[in-house]
C-alpha cells in the first residue's frame, strides 16, 4: 500500500526532475532546482533518524559541517578526490555521532533536542574561532575555498555549468530514498518502529533501543555528511555559519515535519513546497527584506504541528490511494437469536 | 591570576548571574505549570529589549521608566501567544498523551517568526542605549560594582521572592499551583484552566519585560541574542531544577560565576563553548537539576 503510493507520487516527480533541466535550460532555474533537491536530500537524511526514532535533533548541521570540512581539507591538503573525501567525511561524521548519541539518547523529547543544539553550537563556535588546529588550517569564520582546477574534472568534483551538479544531487536523493525504503523493511526498521511505539515494551522483547537508535543515527549522520560535502563542492566554499549553523538544522527539521516525518517522500515534499517559497520571497523582495522566508517557515511549522501533525503527505495519501470500501453488516441481537 | 581580578570576575558573574536567574524565572514557571518548554523564551526577552530601546531612541524614555510599558506589553504578547498558538495543542492533547516535543516545535515556530520579524524591522545592526548609569559604579572594598548590574541583580532577587509569595498566598497563585499539580482535578474544582494557562504564560513573559528593560542599559541588542539567552535560561532552569523559583536564581548565579571566571582564562566566545558543555554535562549527570526532585 505504502510502496504503491510512494510510486504513484514519486515516479511523476522523478520524471519531472529528470526532464526539467532540458525544458528550462536557464542556469538560475537549474541552480535553484538543485538547491531544492539538496534540501530534499538533507531533510531525507534527517528523517532517517528523527522520523523513525522519533527524537527531534536540531544539531544535524554539525554532521554536515564535519564532513564538508573534511572533504575540502583532504582535497586542498592532500589532493584527495572530493568523492573519496566525501565518503571519509561521512564516516567521520558517523563516528562522531555515535558517542554523542550514546550520551544523549537517554534524554527524552525536548531535553534531547536542546542538547543537540548545544552540541552543534559548540562545534560551530569552536570552528568560528579556530584558525588553526593541530596544524590544519581551518581559517575560522572566514571559511575555506575550494581551489578551481579549471574546466571540468570528474575526479576533482568540478564541472562547468550547473547540470552535472543537478544530476549528482538528484542521484543522491534517489539513493537516500531507496535507503529509507530498504531500512523501513529491514529488521532495523521494524525494531525502530517498535521502539518508537513503546520503548519499554520493545526492550522487554529483547530489542536493545540504544543500539538500534545509534545505528540509525550513524547512518543519518553519514548521509547528512555526504550532503554537506556536496554543498561545499557546489559552492566551492564552506564556512561554519552556512554549513553548520542552526539555520540549516532548522531547515531540515521544518521541511521534514511539514512534509511528513517517517515517510519516504515526506521530506522531499516539504522541501519542494518550502524552498521555492523562500526563494521566491528572496527573488521578488530582494535582499533588503531579511528573514521574511523564515517567518513563513515559522508560520507553516506552527500550522503543520497544529493541523497536520503527520505532514502534508497524509491528506495527499488519502486522496491518491483511497482506502478500499468495506461493507459492514449490522446484526442486532434479535436477529442473532432468530438465526 | 591575581585575587583582585578573580574577585572582580566573581562579583560581576554573581550580578549577571542573578539577572540570568531572573530571566529564567518565566521559563521555569511556564514549564512547571504547563510542561511546555518555550523555545521562544529568549526571543521574547529580545522583543522586550527592542521595545525599551525604541522608547529610549524615539521618545527619550529612560529604560527604567519604560518598564511601565514593556511589562504589560510582554504580558499581552505572552497571553496572546498562549491563547492563539499553544492552546489548540493543549486542547488536542487532552485525549492523547502529552507530547512535549510538539510544544517545543510549536514554540520553535514562534521563535522563527519573532526573531525574523525583528530582523526584518530593524536589520542586523547592533544597537545600544547609553544612559546616565551605564558606566556608574560604586566601590565596595576597592572593587567597582556596576550600578545597572546591581539593580538587575536586586530586581531578580526581589521578583523571585514576590513571585513565590504571590504563588503561595494569592487566589490566582493557588489556582496556578493547583493546575500545575493536576490539570483535570483543578478543572473539576471550578478553576478556569485555559485562563490559568494564559495568565501563567503572560506572567512568564511579563518577567521578561522587566529584565529586558533592566538589561538594556549595559547590554547591546541584536535580533539574534534571543536564542543564546533562551539556551542560557534553559541551562539555568535545568541547573536549578525545573519549576523551582529559588533553584532558578541559584542556577543563574552558578552560570554567571562560571561564565565570568571562565572568561578570565579563555576568550569570551570560547567561554560560550564551556557553558554549552556545562549544559550537556548537567543534563546527562543530573537531569532533574540541583534542587529538583525526580
Amino acid at each position: 500500500m505504502r510502496a504503491s503510493f510512494t510510486l504513484i507520487l514519486g515516479l511523476p516527480l522523478f520524471v519531472a526532475a529528470l526532464i526539467l533541466p532540458f525544458v528550462v535550460a536557464d542556469s538560475y532555474v537549474v541552480h535553484s532546482a538543485a538547491m531544492v533537491l539538496y534540501f530534499a536530500y538533507m531533510a531525507s537524511s534527517w528523517n532517517f533518524v528523527c522520523g523513525y526514532v522519533g527524537q527531534v535533533s536540531l544539531g544535524h548541521a554539525a554532521f554536515s559541517g564535519i564532513a564538508g570540512y573534511a572533504s575540502v581539507l583532504l582535497f586542498t591538503g592532500l589532493g584527495l578526490s572530493p568523492w573519496i573525501g566525501m565518503i571519509l567525511g561521512g564516516v567521520l561524521a558517523a563516528a562522531i555521532s555515535v558517542p554523542v548519541g550514546y550520551a544523549t539518547f537517554r534524554l527524552k523529547g525536548p531535553y534531547f533536542t536542546l542538547t543537540s543544539i548545544a552540541f552543534a553550537e559548540i562545534m560551530r563556535i569552536w570552528l568560528e574561532n579556530t584558525d588553526e588546529f593541530l596544524g590544519i588550517p581551518l581559517k575560522g569564520a572566514q571559511g575555506l575555498t575550494v581551489p578551481p582546477v579549471g574546466g571540468t574534472s570528474l575526479l576533482a568534483f568540478q564541472f562547468d555549468g550547473k547540470l552535472p551538479y543537478y544530476f549528482i544531487i538528484l542521484a543522491m536523493l534517489v539513493g537516500v530514498m531507496a535507503a529509507t525504503h530498504v531500512m523501513e523493511r529491514s529488521r532495523l526498521g521494524f525494531y525502530l518502529k517498535a521502539i518508537r511505539g513503546n520503548r519499554d515494551g520493545a526492550e522487554a522483547l529483547g530489542i536493545d533501543p540504544t543500539r538500534y537508535c545509534l545505528t540509525a543515527l550513524a547512518l543519518s549522520a553519514f548521509l547528512t555528511g555526504l550532503g554537506g560535502a556536496y554543498y561545499a563542492q557546489l559552492f566551492r566554499y564552506i564556512n561554519p555559519e552556512r554549513n553548520m549553523g542552526i539555520d540549516l538544522s532548522i531547515d531540515m527539521a521544518v521541511m521534514t515535519i511539514v512534509g511528513g516525518q517517517g515517510t519516504i517522500l515526506g521530506p522531499t515534499l516539504g522541501a519542494l513546497v518550502l524552498h521555492p517559497v523562500g526563494e521566491m520571497v528572496r527573488a521578488t523582495l530582494g535582499g533588503h527584506v531579511l528573514g521574511l522566508h523564515l517567518i513563513i517557515y515559522g508560520v507553516v511549522l506552527m500550522l503543520a504541528v497544529l493541523y497536520f501533525p503527520k505532514g502534508i503527505i497524509a491528506p495527499l495519501q488519502r486522496w491518491l490511494t483511497p482506502a478500499p470500501k468495506t461493507t459492514v453488516t449490522v446484526v442486532t441481537p434479535k436477529e442473532v437469536e432468530g438465526r | 591570576m591575581d585575587p583582585l581580578t578573580l574577585s572582580f570576575a566573581v562579583i560581576n558573574g554573581l550580578l549577571l548571574g542573578g539577572i540570568y536567574g531572573g530571566v529564567a524565572l518565566g521559563l521555569s514557571l511556564i514549564f512547571g505549570v504547563m510542561r511546555v518548554i518555550n523555545f521562544a523564551h529568549g526571543s521574547f526577552l529580545m522583543l522586550a529589549m527592542y521595545c525599551s530601546y525604541l522608547l529610549w531612541a524615539s521618545l527619550g524614555v529612560h529604560p527604567y521608566v519604560s518598564i511601565l510599558v514593556t511589562v504589560p506589553f510582554l504580558f499581552g504578547i505572552g497571553y496572546a501567544v498562549q491563547s492563539v498558538v499553544i492552546s489548540p495543542l493543549i486542547r488536542r492533547e487532552r485525549a492523547l498523551v502529552v507530547e512535549p516535543t510538539s510544544a517545543l516545535l510549536l514554540t520553535a515556530g514562534v521563535y522563527l517568526v519573532v526573531d525574523n520579524s525583528v530582523l526584518m524591522a530593524f536589520g542586523p545592526d547592533v544597537r545600544s542605549v547609553t544612559t546616565d548609569i551605564t558606566y556608574e559604579s560604586i566601590f565596595v572594598a576597592g572593587l567597582p560594582i556596576n550600578i545597572a548590574r546591581l539593580i538587575g541583580f536586586a530586581a531578580a532577587i526581589l521578583v523571585a521572592f514576590a513571585l513565590s509569595f504571590w504563588l503561595k498566598h494569592s487566589d490566582m497563585g493557588r489556582a496556578i499551583r493547583a493546575t500545575a499539580q493536576n490539570r483535570d482535578a483543578a478543572a473539576m474544582s471550578g478553576i478556569n484552566v485555559p485562563l490559568i494557562y494564559n495568565v501563567t504564560f503572560g506572567l512568564g513573559c511579563a518577567v521578561l519585560g522587566l529584565f529586558g528593560a533592566l538589561l538594556v542599559p549595559f547590554f547591546s541588542i541584536t535580533p539574534t541574542i534571543g536564542l543564546s539567552f533562551g539556551i542560557k535560561s534553559f541551562l539555568v532552569v535545568v541547573l536549578g531544577g525545573i519549576g523551582s523559583i529559588p533553584g532558578s536564581i541559584l542556577g543563574g548565579l552558578l552560570l554567571g560565576v562560571f561564565e565570568s571566571v571562565a572568561a578570565q582564562f579563555v576568550t569570551a566566545t570560547s567561554a560560550a563553548i564551556f557553558s554549552f558543555g556545562l549544559f550537556i554535562v548537567i543534563l546527562l549527570m543530573r537531569p532533574a537539576g540541583l534542587m529538583g526532585r525526580a
